[in-house]
């Protein structure tokens, strides 16, 4: 359908005309339901009051712990990240991977996630990388950024005062996917460093297998590829697997974004490696990760217990 | 800041989620206006147009006035918060145990929860909460909301008390239980290893409205400390009850001009004898963020100590869960109140 036929098709519904279902082109969904599936706004109305929500706190919150470290991992203008110094010495460290849809979102806004870590005796670094249109639609660069952040973390822990053996990752939608490349990262291949590099992963709404996403409207924008479907689909690398996880989603998600994470939460499982499956009764897509700011909501009891840093 | 708070003016204050929502659809062909699922829930329709009757309130016809003292109307996503509130709140007894539960008057419905600090001698906060008056004897789900205050060093006592439909319509019998549990929080604050002389209250909704009744009581009468109550937090609750009363609530609440006068806590400031501290989102519903603004201005004016804070880009509901979160807008304010931090 183009997008003129999706509009009429979408105003006739409004009006109350019901929708023939087209030929299924995933599971029992058409090619609009999938879009849809993909889709945020079509099940999370508040996104932009939630988004709001993020930039103010975000603000108050680097007024109270001071403007983060600024420190620059690769060649190009963007590969920067944000360190949030919690006052312990030789601390754990949270590297957290924003989400956006692969194309929007930076590590600025995302200050208002830091507290509950410097607070608890963690660092916690805030990544900033290419987006996809940036990127010309190739998420393999994405990828390659955030793998050598996180690798740029480890090696240069001791400049911030981290502990790299004691590193975490956490990432939330698109950076839940990216966080899944990240904990199934070949890192003696690819960097010549030790295997079970990342200690543990938080892993919120995110993406676990590229197919359905390929065939849905995201492949708009995002140049999928055979080699990117293969290789940054981490359900299929869970061999390289070797760190714990906790993996999150809201009721209230797409349907989805709520099967990705509990087909991946199985197949973890499946293989024998230890995953914890956190189910927000209630939450859509945006609000799961207000949960992550707060050291008593779901997702942020479960990062401090991951972390070890759970005072209960 | 200028920007943002334009565009939550222009965008967000009326019936939004709908409206907004519907406005963007029109203009990008582009959202669905399906009925929620089981497994997920997709975005509501617009309200459809009205013709404006007679104004009965500021620039409010009946319908206005009635939708803007109906929560459901502006906060479409009451049942997903009920639901959070369930999960969260027994996630939370898992983790700080069961409150002791103690009578603290004769009646069946006038008992409290205690949810003790490992701290002694630790302030205390007293919370009220809401539900319309109607809505309540709410028992255990508000564990979530002790939670974060008892890892920060103070006892959190949770008020259970008669709901306004089995008080025959009448408020008083809610207000009289409110006071008598602080009296009876401040006698026995020790026994629980509370400091008598650091009790605050904390207040939403109706429960604002209570609390705000709460701190122009006239202490004296009854024998105790005017400042009895350090400080208080009152979030998202009515002190006027004039509009109220215009409104569809007089359906079941029961008012009078007695009522009206004596539970109106705007028209006591001389009783007051309490630091506050005021919040509202601006999502709420009009009336709701101007009952807080309106008092706000009232209660500065007398020359009494009060803070006003406002949570951006959250309804009404979505205010009281921040006060699970210490570093969310409700819970820091309590922190901040009673001189804690965060845990």
């Amino acid at each position: 359908m183009t997008t003129t036929d999706t509009a009429l098709a979408r105003e006739a519904e409004r009006k109350g005309t019901p929708r023939v279902k087209g030929p299924r082109v995933w599971l029992d969904l058409d090619q609009r339901e999938l879009d849809d599936a993909y889709d945020q706004s079509k099940y999370a109305a508040n996104r932009a009051q939630i988004q709001e929500r993020r930039l103010l706190s975000s603000e108050l919150a680097r007024a109270r712990l001071g403007e983060p470290m600024r420190l620059a991992y690769g060649a190009s203008e963007i590969e920067q990240l944000d360190v949030y110094r919690t006052k312990r010495a030789n601390a754990p460290i949270n590297v957290y991977v924003h989400g956006g849809a692969w194309r929007n979102g930076g590590a600025a806004e995302f200050a208002f996630l830091a507290e509950v870590f410097v607070n608890a005796g963690a660092h916690c670094v805030i990544l900033d990388f290419i987006n996809i249109d940036a990127a010309s639609g190739n998420l393999m660069m994405m990828a390659r950024q955030v793998r050598s952040a996180v690798a740029w973390v480890y090696k240069n822990a001791a400049r911030f005062g981290g502990d790299p053996s004691r590193l975490y990752v956490s990432g939330h939608s698109s950076g839940g996917h990216l966080g899944g490349c990240v904990a199934t990262t070949d890192w003696r291949r690819d960097f010549g460093l030790p295997a079970d590099l990342v200690k543990g992963a938080l892993l919120c709404s995110g993406m676990y297998d590229l197919k359905p996403v390929r065939l849905s409207a995201r492949s708009n924008y995002v140049k999928f590829t055979d080699e990117i479907e293969q290789e940054l689909s981490a359900i299929r690398h869970l061999d390289r697997l070797n760190c714990p996880l906790a993996l999150g989603y809201g009721t209230y998600e797409t349907p989805e974004f709520q099967r990705q994470t509990r087909d991946f939460h199985a197949a973890v499982a499946a293989a024998g490696k230890p995953a914890k499956l956190l189910v927000g009764e209630g939450y859509n897509h945006f609000e799961m990760l207000e949960t992550l700011a707060n050291p008593y909501g779901l997702l942020g009891r479960a990062a401090l217990e991951l972390m070890e840093l759970d005072r209960n | 800041m200028g920007g943002t708070n334009r565009l939550f003016e222009t965008r967000l204050s009326r019936r939004t989620m709908f409206a907004g929502a519907a406005a963007g659809a029109a203009a990008a062909g582009a959202l669905a206006l399906t009925a929620g699922s089981a497994s997920a829930q997709r975005c509501a329709g617009p309200p459809p147009p009205r013709v404006k009757g007679p104004l009965v309130w500021l620039d409010m016809d009946q319908q206005d006035l009635d939708d803007a003292y109906d929560q459901s109307v502006y906060a479409w996503n009451q049942p997903n918060i009920a639901e959070r509130t369930r999960a969260n709140s027994e996630a939370a007894l898992k983790i700080i145990g069961k409150p002791e539960r103690v009578a603290y008057g004769p009646s069946e419905f006038e008992k409290l929860d205690i949810y003790r600090t490992k701290r002694a001698n630790a302030p205390v906060n007293i919370f009220v909460h809401g539900g319309a008056w109607r809505a309540g004897r709410s028992g255990g789900a508000r564990a979530h909301l002790a939670l974060p205050l008892v890892k920060a060093g103070a006892h959190f006592v949770g008020l259970d008390f008669i709901d306004v439909d089995a008080a025959g319509g009448s408020l008083f019998p809610m207000i009289e239980q409110i006071r008598r549990a602080v009296a009876w929080v401040h006698k026995n604050a020790a026994s629980f290893g509370g400091d008598p002389n650091a009790l605050y209250l904390t207040g939403h909704s109706s429960g604002g409205h209570l609390g705000g009744c709460v701190v122009i009581t006239d202490w004296a009468r009854e024998g105790l400390p005017l400042d009895i109550l350090k400080g208080a937090l009152l979030g998202s609750g009515m002190y006027d009850l004039k509009a109220p009363r215009l409104s569809k609530r007089g359906n079941y609440v029961h008012f009078t001009d007695e009522m009206e006068q004596e539970l109106s806590a705007q028209r006591h400031l001389d009783r007051l004898h309490t630091p506050l501290i005021l919040t509202h989102g601006t999502l709420e519903t009009p009336e709701f963020q101007r009952q807080t603004r309106d008092f706000y201005a009232a209660v500065k004016a007398a020359g009494k100590p009060v803070e006003l804070r406002v949570g951006q880009g959250y309804n009404h509901y979505e205010t009281q869960e921040t006060l699970a979160n210490p570093y969310g807008f409700m819970g820091s304010a309590l922190l901040d109140l009673m001189k804690l931090s965060a845990a």
